[in-house]
């Protein structure tokens, strides 16, 4: 038995921005090279499960986290600093040079499955990015290409 | 990503009136016939 929502699930994640021939695009953090496209829902595909995915009992689906500070620390064990980095133990550390990290809330839907720090879903698209190691121009020609609010850090 | 226990799970089926996907803005129509009479 399932619950059921109209409402999509608003979560919190990390993609790495990569430069993919003519354009910057948002890359899994996790899964390399694998873009998500613009102007369409990102869908989960598991190699066992096909489509199916996410499964319950499985580790298939697309992941976010419940809260802003949970994939911020994520970014810090990624960074490889301590969890406190910087004078003020919110303060993010910082990015190889030419390397930006996308921050951000995601819209989750279809069958999405709940966790006490996250969730693994069906279909996703970025709600709002803020680039960490990004300039102006990156976050204007992310916000063109996704259609989405995307501020520099 | 770590996002929990899996003996937590619970399966939710969220099923938007419409995608949460941004689609381009029609064309506006000019006002006015741009070509000169």
């Amino acid at each position: 038995m399932s619950d059921a929502t109209t409402e999509p699930i608003v979560g919190w994640r990390l993609w790495h921005v990569r430069r993919h021939e003519d354009a910057y695009r948002l890359e899994s953090f996790t899964w390399h090279h694998v873009s998500w496209p613009a102007r369409r829902r990102f869908e989960a595909r598991c190699s066992t499960h096909g489509g199916a995915a996410p499964v319950q009992g499985h580790e298939c689906g697309i992941y976010a986290f419940t809260t802003r500070q949970l994939a911020e620390d994520l970014l810090r064990r990624y960074t490889g600093v301590r969890q406190h980095y910087g004078r003020r133990n919110n303060e993010l550390p910082p990015l190889r040079l030419g390397c930006p990290i996308a921050l951000g809330r995601v819209s989750l839907w279809g069958r999405v499955v709940a966790r006490e720090n996250g969730f693994r879903a069906q279909y996703a698209y970025p709600y709002e990015l803020f680039l960490i190691g990004g300039d102006d121009d990156l976050a204007r020609e992310l916000r063109c290409l996704y259609a989405v609010d995307v501020s520099a850090g | 990503m770590d996002i929990g226990a899996p003996e937590t799970e619970r399966e939710i089926e969220v099923t938007p009136q419409e995608e949460p996907v941004p689609t381009p803005a029609p064309a506006e129509n000019p006002a006015e016939d741009p070509v000169p009479a």
